[in-house]
Formats: C-alpha cells, sequence, structure tokens
C-alpha cells in the first residue's frame, strides 16, 4: 500500500498543489510545490482531461459521468471533480483499488476548512487573465493545509 | 461483466474496429468514434510519461524476475468459449490458450473507470490496441484480468480471421463477416 503523489487543480487548468513522496521508506522524502514538476502537473491535466471529455460523450442518460480513477501497467490514478471545477489527483500503486474516501475526506475536511475557510486566502488562485488559462503558478502555501495533508497522507505512504 | 462497445485501434491511432453488442448504446456517430480513438491512443501515450518518481527511482534496481511475475495476468477459465465442440478457427479446443501470460504494454494506459462504465485496453506487441467498454463500473483488479483474458482472445479471433483474410489491407477497416459473427458470439456467451 504505498501512494506516489497528491495534486490540486483549479478550474483554470492551474496547478495548485502538488506533493510528491520519492521514497516509499521515507515519510518526509520527495516536494512540495516544486517548480520541477510543473510539466508533470501539465500532462496529468490534460489526460484526466481527456479522458474526462471520453466519459461525458460515452455517458448513457443526462447525469454527469465523472471518470474516477485511471490505471496504467505502473500505478493507479484516483480523480474527484467538484462542481466548483476542482481536481484532486492521487497517484497510488495498483494495490488501491478505490482511494475516492480518501480523496473525499481531503476535500471536505482539509481544503474546505484550511483553504475554503480561511479568509486571508484568495478566493481565486488565479488574478490576472494571463493566469486564469493555465498559465498561473500560484500555489496553496498555507502552513495549517500543508500540514493537514502531511498528517492525513503520510502514514499511507509507508505502509 | 456486459460488454458494450468492443473497438479496435491500429498502431497509429486510427480506429479499423467498432462494434456495439447492447442495443441501448448507438448513441455516438463513427466519427465521435473516431475521436474516441485518436484520444485514448494520445491519452496512452501520456500516462506512460507520467509514472511517479518513486517508481523510477526504484524501478531501475528491480531484479528481473520480479518485474516478470508482477506483469503476469493469469487465465481466467474458458471466458466466452461456451462448449468444446464449437470451431475455434485454427486453435484447438478446449481453449485459446491455458496458460498465463504477460501483459505487452508495461506502462500505458490499462483501465479507465467512471461513474458508469469502466473501459479496458489490451495492446498488442504491434501496437494494436483493443478496447473493451464495459457497462459495469468496476476498480477491481480482477476485472482488468478478466478483461485481459476476453481481449487477448479477441486478438486471437481477429489473427484468425482478418490476418489470414488475402482482401483485408493491413491498416485500414476491417470488414469481415466471420469476424463480425464470431466476436457477436464470443461475446454473448460472456
Amino acid at each position: 500500500m504505498t501512494i506516489y503523489s497528491l495534486w490540486i487543480f483549479d478550474r483554470h487548468c492551474n496547478c495548485i498543489f502538488d506533493r510528491e513522496w520519492t521514497l516509499k521508506s521515507n515519510q518526509a522524502s520527495g516536494t512540495t510545490n516544486s517548480k520541477q514538476n510543473e510539466d508533470t502537473a501539465k500532462l496529468i491535466y490534460g489526460m484526466v482531461f481527456s479522458l474526462r471529455s471520453i466519459a461525458q460523450k460515452l455517458s448513457r442518460n443526462e447525469s454527469r459521468n465523472e471518470i474516477r480513477t485511471i490505471a496504467t501497467g505502473k500505478y493507479r490514478a484516483h480523480i474527484l471533480c467538484t462542481a466548483t471545477g476542482l481536481w484532486f489527483v492521487i497517484l497510488s500503486d495498483l494495490k488501491q483499488e478505490d482511494l475516492s474516501h480518501v480523496l473525499r475526506y481531503i476535500y471536505s475536511e482539509i481544503y474546505v476548512n484550511y483553504v475554503a475557510n480561511n479568509w486571508l486566502g484568495p478566493i481565486d488562485f488565479a488574478e490576472t487573465e494571463q493566469e486564469k488559462r493555465g498559465q498561473g503558478t500560484r500555489k496553496i502555501t498555507n502552513r495549517n493545509f500543508v500540514r493537514g495533508i502531511e498528517q492525513f497522507l503520510s502514514p499511507m505512504v509507508t505502509r | 461483466m456486459a460488454i458494450q462497445t468492443v473497438l479496435i485501434i491500429n498502431k497509429s491511432g486510427g480506429l479499423v474496429y467498432q462494434r456495439d453488442f447492447l442495443a441501448s448504446s448507438t448513441k455516438l456517430s463513427s466519427n465521435d468514434y473516431l475521436i474516441l480513438a485518436g484520444t485514448l491512443q494520445g491519452v496512452t501515450a501520456i500516462a506512460s510519461q507520467v509514472t511517479p518518481k518513486a517508481l523510477q527511482i526504484s524501478g531501475s534496481n528491480l531484479s528481473k524476475a520480479a518485474n516478470e511475475t508482477e506483469y503476469s495476468i493469469p487465465y481466467a477459465g474458458p471466458l466466452g468459449v461456451k462448449d468444446q465442440k464449437e470451431d475455434m478457427g485454427s486453435f484447438l479446443p478446449p481453449d485459446y490458450f491455458t496458460d498465463s501470460f504477460a501483459s505487452w504494454s508495461k506502462s500505458g494506459l490499462k483501465h479507465v473507470t467512471t461513474d458508469q462504465f469502466s473501459l479496458f485496453l489490451y495492446q498488442s506487441m504491434t501496437g494494436m490496441k483493443f478496447v473493451a467498454i464495459s457497462t459495469q463500473s468496476s476498480t477491481s483488479n480482477m476485472a482488468v484480468s478478466f478483461a485481459e483474458n476476453f481481449l487477448r482472445k479477441a486478438y486471437c479471433l481477429y489473427a484468425d480471421f482478418v490476418m489470414k483474410n488475402p482482401f483485408y489491407e493491413p491498416e485500414m477497416p476491417i470488414r469481415c463477416e466471420l469476424f463480425d459473427k464470431k466476436l457477436t458470439e464470443f461475446v454473448q456467451h460472456l
């Protein structure tokens, strides 16, 4: 049981938070909001976006058909799309069959508490027109949020 | 697991075969399916690019034997084969294959689940992609190995009734009645 990384995207196609663990044996390893991960974030966004549009095309009735997991031969991506256009993506190993409860917890208990309910934080992570078109690099740097994520997900990294 | 649609995508990302098996699912036009095939090809390429760093680090020192067992898919029993007397083309009964087999796509896309369906992808060594869309949304690893077994059998049918057809041009859309018939029978027996 391992998780590899967590990504959060906002509705302007920007990655607003990323956390990647690099060593299975060390919970503190890896990077948070790293500039090196920008390209990977774009690739993950593109992958989810394409498959999401396929899912919507193939849906049987009018109800929304959201994508849940994407598995490749090496890892599995778990996705939660909220109505406000936020995407939460976790990459894990193939033994994790469904982490939607984990994603829902991160959204409702950590994101909502420390980012959405924070009066000092921005309402929207894109300020200029340019940043609203996927060019933004603003990240969630809130200390409480980062600590909350760390406390909740770290035990899953080494297990 | 009810199979809704089977698609075959050639190595350059073009759709060569598409068939719906449920009457309720013919909503998309053939053009939409072409776009879908192209998108899947693109996503498969992207998916292998975003391999997590933890895997890149540990992957280099994994032993070869461990690698081989990880990508071997167990044989799932006589899926889709009704009885042993039926005509199996150039394959000998009781089944197309009876051993576990290796998966060719080690880092490409394999399985997508959404709220309403799941999509399975089997890749051959020559770059052909077999896609099955099932109406059941299941995230279990069991379903993936079942689907790979099913799609490998579809690949066996392809090898028999498409590749051995002298009128078939490689990489072009498949129009082989016998293949159609066999695949439909096969899906109905699932």
